[in-house]
Parts: structure tokens; sequence; C-alpha cells
């Protein structure tokens, strides 16, 4: 079997650039990630081999932001993916003018841009004068306003609801169109069958909308991994650190501390973790 | 057949000969203007904008060979932005800058001092206390152009709906306790107290006079104590003012100030510039503020005295300018000259000028205020510089968002001021 040449003067150029805009970064921050280097000290910086590292795993807020990453990033997913799945089954039934008019509300907050999510619902959130405050006083839910996003154990969640309310869109499109992939015989086959709503759902559609969910299940993990604007907009990571995931930690350390040393070493282990995921993702793509 | 030698060679030749005069004319037109770069956030708020446009044009036609390019940079980002272009090798000539950023800056060591740029005249002219603060390593590396200080605002009216005495304002922390309990009562809707406990480093300046009133400094130059008895009052403090709804935390101090133009806010911690901000929301004319809103001194803690921050802004010439002397130009015109005392400072900034007026003048005539009384003569004089510099950020961090554990969580006090001291251990 002839092996076919990967790399040859028709890859070179996009190698080149890949390894300019791609490679060099990489790189530069590996390196960095051994120096004691502060962006606004006169001194040099200062190769301090895996001191970063070792002051890294002592840390407890990075281990801290580490679990805020895995809640925010999994948790949002999965809830996303659970609603855009109720709702492109949902649709599937609702066609003519009410089914495109109700698409497109429910495509409509992937069309707005993430920075305006934050601040919307920042503002829907403010403990006086939010609108979500004043909806559930007025049907008696709550006695007094919650300051949803400056309670610790409240914040986190109220950035992922959203987190949840831009990123349902996506998984209602792909799944949706997942669903009207689905081949007709198998459905009437099911339905000769006599299979009953429930199992037509999780024995016939579901199985079938597997790959589909992986691939746009790790693409979004991969997209929510790198989630800065809301969280920066909403909380700023805290209050405290509750909502301080691993970008946010990285950003605080660089360009507040401007300690480019030590996040170069949380940045590190960030992009080991995407390279794993990333990693799944080619091996969930060949499996498709 | 294409055109002759006789139309192209000459046609060539004037083109040349053109283009030459044109880049030499060029040349000459632009040896004779200088362009300055000006970064700062004046130009990004609306409040400001108009103002500083307005006295940048007037500077432009005091002095036709130097050209000023704004570069719009907001407040929060500024010390970020001008660090990486100091690090990139291409600051800007002049930046406004404020608080802990004008330390930061000063620390990459590409801050021009200005002793010698300051003459005998301006020397004279200079508030002592205003260039006081601003030595690095006993250079003088920043003008100040604005003063700011913080004051305790109390709304007036709001008092007098809560049975309050609008013209006795709390000392005492435990009287402003009580008033704000009785505002709390009368008026549900009103914030009685507005705070900035975000988690950057303005936050920590502004939060800085309220600790020391409780006697705690949880950075000291080398040292941190933020695991103290009075820390821990402080902090016990915060989460009181939280859990009594007092407070509105995560918002920024300007997201008070419409506000408090609306009258919900009752009481806040807030620079002089504050009224103007509240007569551009709310269009009130200066009387009528003045029954409306007063100014004082911070309630006292623990500690038994009032402490205040000098919140104002300052200008900075870079060492890499290659208009130094044009730059100077521009930076003592708009912290001295009367006409960007009158359109900036005095305008729309509302904030005090950092030279001396000179009695009878129109700026002392405008001066004659009581809100400006207060700040001069009650308030400037309690002034306390937290320890500004590279440290000061990175524990800003660590500090604010203990604040924001104590104020929002449920871990106990210890715990907060604990962690709060491993954090800054750990820098």
């Amino acid at each position: 079997m002839e092996r076919v040449k990967w790399l040859d003067s028709m890859v070179m150029p996009t190698v080149a650039a890949l390894a300019l805009v791609v490679g060099y970064p990489i790189v530069s921050t590996i390196v960095l990630s051994t120096q004691d280097y502060n962006l606004v000290a006169t001194e040099a910086a200062r190769f301090v081999g895996a001191d970063n590292y070792r002051k890294l795993v002592a840390d407890p807020i990075f281990w801290q932001s580490l679990r805020n990453t895995a809640l925010y990033t999994f948790g949002s997913v999965a809830i996303s993916a659970a609603l855009g799945l109720v709702f492109a089954l949902l649709m599937e039934r609702f066609v003519g003018r009410r089914g495109r008019v109700a698409r497109l509300l429910l495509l409509t907050p992937w069309a707005v841009p993430f920075v305006v999510i934050a601040f919307l619902f920042r503002y829907m959130y403010l403990q006086n004068g939010g609108a979500i405050n004043a909806l559930l006083l007025s049907m008696g839910a709550i006695a007094a306003p919650i300051s949803w996003l400056n309670v610790s154990t409240l914040a986190m969640p109220a950035v992922m609801v959203a987190n949840i309310w831009a990123m349902t869109p996506f998984f209602f499109l792909l799944l949706g169109a997942a669903l009207a992939g689905i081949p007709n015989e198998v459905i009437e086959s099911a339905r000769v069958d006599r299979a009953s709503a429930f199992s037509m759902i999780f024995r016939i559609k579901l199985p079938l909308l597997r790959n589909a969910l992986l691939i746009g299940g790790l693409l979004m993990i991969i997209a929510n991994f790198n989630d800065f604007a809301k969280i920066w907009a909403m909380t700023q990571g805290g209050p405290g650190y509750s909502t301080t995931t691993l970008v946010v930690y990285v950003y605080r350390q660089a360009f507040e501390n401007f300690s480019f040393g030590y996040a170069s070493a949380v940045g590190v282990c960030w992009l080991l973790l995407l390279l794993a995921f990333a990693i799944a993702y080619l091996r969930a793509l060949r499996l498709t | 057949m294409g055109m002759s030698n006789h139309v192209v060679r000459p046609s060539l030749l004037v083109t040349t000969v053109a283009f030459l005069i044109a880049f030499a004319t060029d040349g000459r037109a632009a040896d004779a203007k200088v362009t300055i770069t000006f970064a700062n956030w004046a130009v990004a708020e609306g409040t400001t904008k108009p103002a500083i446009d307005q006295v940048i044009a007037d500077f432009e036609k005091a002095h036709p060979d130097i050209e000023i390019k704004s570069e719009a940079i907001s407040f929060s980002e500024i010390a970020r932005q001008l660090a990486l272009r100091v690090r990139a090798g291409n600051p800007p000539d002049v930046a406004q800058l404020a608080g802990n950023d004008t330390f930061v800056i000063a620390a990459t060591g590409k801050l021009e001092p200005l002793n010698a740029y300051v003459g005998g005249d301006l020397k004279s002219r200079l508030k002592p206390d205003a260039v006081a603060g601003l030595q690095y390593q006993g250079k003088l590396i920043a003008l100040p152009w604005t003063l700011a200080p913080a004051g305790f605002w109390f709304n007036k009216t709001l008092m007098g709906k809560a049975g309050l005495d609008p013209e006795k304002p709390p000392r005492t922390i435990d009287e402003l306790m009580s008033a704000m309990a009785a505002i709390k009562k009368a008026q549900p809707d009103v914030i009685p107290l507005g705070l900035d406990t975000t988690n950057r480093p303005f936050a920590l300046q502004s939060n800085w006079p309220w600790m020391a009133t409780f006697g705690a400094m949880p950075i000291d130059g080398a040292k941190d104590n933020a695991n103290t008895p009075e820390m821990k009052r402080y902090l016990a403090w915060m989460r009181e003012l939280a859990q009594k709804r007092y407070i509105d935390p995560g918002r920024r101090i300007g997201e008070f100030r419409p506000l408090a133009a609306q009258d919900k806010v009752a009481f806040t911690w807030d620079q002089v510039l504050l009224q103007g901000v509240i007569q551009s929301v709310n269009k009130m004319s200066d009387d009528d503020f003045y029954r409306h809103w007063g100014v004082t001194t911070q309630p006292t803690g623990p500690s038994g005295k009032p402490y205040s921050f000098e919140g104002g802004h300052q200008l900075v010439m870079f060492t890499d300018s290659k208009q130094k002397k044009a730059a100077w130009t521009f930076i003592e015109y708009l912290a001295a000259s009367a006409d960007a005392i009158n359109k900036y400072t005095l305008g729309p900034g509302a904030s005090l000028p950092s030279l001396s007026a000179t009695p009878g003048s129109d700026i002392a005539r405008k001066l004659d205020t009581p809100i400006y009384h207060s700040f001069t003569t009650a308030i400037i004089p309690t002034l306390a510089a937290p320890p500004f510099g590279p440290a000061f950020a990175s524990a800003s961090s660590a500090i604010m968002a203990g604040v924001q554990q104590a104020v929002t969580g449920s871990e106990s006090i210890d715990d907060v001021a604990k962690s709060i001291q491993q954090q800054l251990d750990r820098r």
C-alpha cells in the first residue's frame, strides 16, 4: 500500500503559518513558565526551572479555579445539550409558520454577542432593581431580593444560567438537523411495531443522535474551557474566587499581578488539559 | 504604436520633480509641527469627553506647532495597556494615570522624572501635599493634574425622610449603623451605603480608609498583616453591612453615581467629582445640590480617626518620548492653565486643581462652595496614602477577594483573614 507523504511542498506554507501563529506562542509560553518574569519589574527575567510549577501545585486558588472550570464547563454543556435535545424533539412536529417563528425565537440567543449576554444577565441579577428579583418578589417566591452574583454559593449557578441560555440554541440546531437526518424507514418501522413515545425517543432516536451529541459536546467543552468574556463581565471571578476559572486566574496573574512567568505555568497546564480534549475530539471524529 | 519619447520623457521628468517637491514640502511641514500622543480615559467617558476635547482644541490653537493625538483607553485598562506598550517599546508621549497605576508604571523605569521640568513659578503654585505623594525613588514621576479626595457624602433629603437630622451626618461607625437602620426601615428600596467592593486595585484604595479606621493595615511595605484582630473586626463589620443589606455588593463606585442622582443611595463613599456626575445626570442647579447633598469626613471606627484617599489624576511623560519639550508644554497646560482648570478640572471633572488658587481670581471664586470648602478644610487633612506599587496591585486581588468572601460567604471571619494572609504570603 502506498504511503501518502504528509509533509511536502504543498503543505509547507500551512505548516510555516501554523508554526508562526501557534507554535511560536506555545514554545514562548513554555519557556516563560520556567522563568521568574514580572512585566513591570526592571530586573530581567530569571530562569527558575520548575519553581512556578511547584508553586502551582501548592496554590489552593489554582485547584479551586480548576474545579470551577470543570463545574462551569461540564455543567453548562450537559444542561445545554439536554435542553437542546428537548427543544429539538418538541419542534420536530411543529411545522408551518408557527414552527418557523418558534425556531427563530429559540435560535435568537445564538445571535447575541457574548458580552451583551453577560451584561444583560448582570443587570437582570442586580439585588436592587434587577428584573429577576422584581419578578420573584411579585410572584411571592422570595421574601427579600437576592444578591445572585454576590453570594458565593449562587454566583456560579447564576453565571451558568447565562451560559446555558447562550449555548442551548447550538445544540437545538445541531440535534434538530441530526433528527431530520434519521431515515424515515427507521421511524416507520418503529411505528409499525407500535413503539411507545418513550421507546421511540430512548431506543430509536437517541442512539442515532449519539454521534452528533458526542461531537457537539466535545466542541462546546473546548469552547467553554476558554470562556472568559461572560465570567469577567458578570463577576470578574468573584465573589472571592467562587467563579474564578482557569482562564480568569491566568488573566489576573498576567495582567493584574503582571506575573507572566507564573501565569505561563498555569497556561501550560491549561494547554495540556485542552490537548487531551482535542485528542478525544479527533478520535471521536474518526469513529463517526 | 505607443506614446512617443517626446511625450513620455518630459512627463516622467515633470512627475519626478513634482514628487520631490511634494516630499520636501511635507518634510518641512512635518518638521514645523510635532504630534504628541496622549493616552487617557477622559476622552473615553461621556461626561468628560466634550470638555477635554475643547481643552485640547484650545491648546492646539494656542500652540499651532503641536498636534495632540488623543488615545482613548478606559480607566480599568490603562495600566495594563501602558505596561504592555512600555515593554513593546511604543508607549505614548503623555498619559493620564491615577492611584496605584502611576506607581506600577513608574516601576518599569520608563517614566521621565519631572523635577527638572517644574520651574520656579509652577513649583511655588503647586500644593505641596499633591506633589509629595508622587515621588518614586526620590524623583517626581508625575505631575498632579486633578485632586479628587474621597469624602462621606450624605443625602439630606433621604435622611430627613428617615427622621434623621439632615445637618448632622453620622460621625462614628456606630452612628452610621443606627442611621442606616433608620433609612432601611423608612425606605427599603434605598441603598443605605454606596461602597465599592469589586476585586480591583481601585477598590482596595477606596476601602483602605475604612480598614485604617478599624486600625487594620493588611499590607505595609514589605510586611503583610492581614491576619490581625483589627482586620478581622473590619471584615466582620463588612459582613454585617451585607447581612443587613446596607450595601449592594459587586457594584463599582461609578454604578452608584446614577443611583445617587435618583435619590436611591443615602450615603456614599465617593470622590469630590460626585457633584459633577450627579448634576450631569439630573441637571440639578448648584444651590439645589447643596440643599440636597453634603459631604464630610469619614465616620470614625475603633481607631478614633477618620481617613480618606486621594483619587485624583496625574500626568506622566515617558522617557521614550521624542518630543519631551512639547509633551511638557502640554502637561503644564493641562495642569496649570486657567483654561484647562476652568473648562475641565472645575467643569465636568468637578475636581480640585493641584495648584493653590490666586485669591480673588476667577478660579478662587469657583472654589468658594460648601462642597469644596469641606474637602479643602476637613477632608484633605485626613488623607492616608496606601503603600502603592506593583506589590499593592498583586495584593489587592488577594485582599479584595477576601473582603468579598467576608461579605458574601459563610466561612468564619478567622478563616477568611487567614486565607488572605496565606495568599499574600504566596506572592
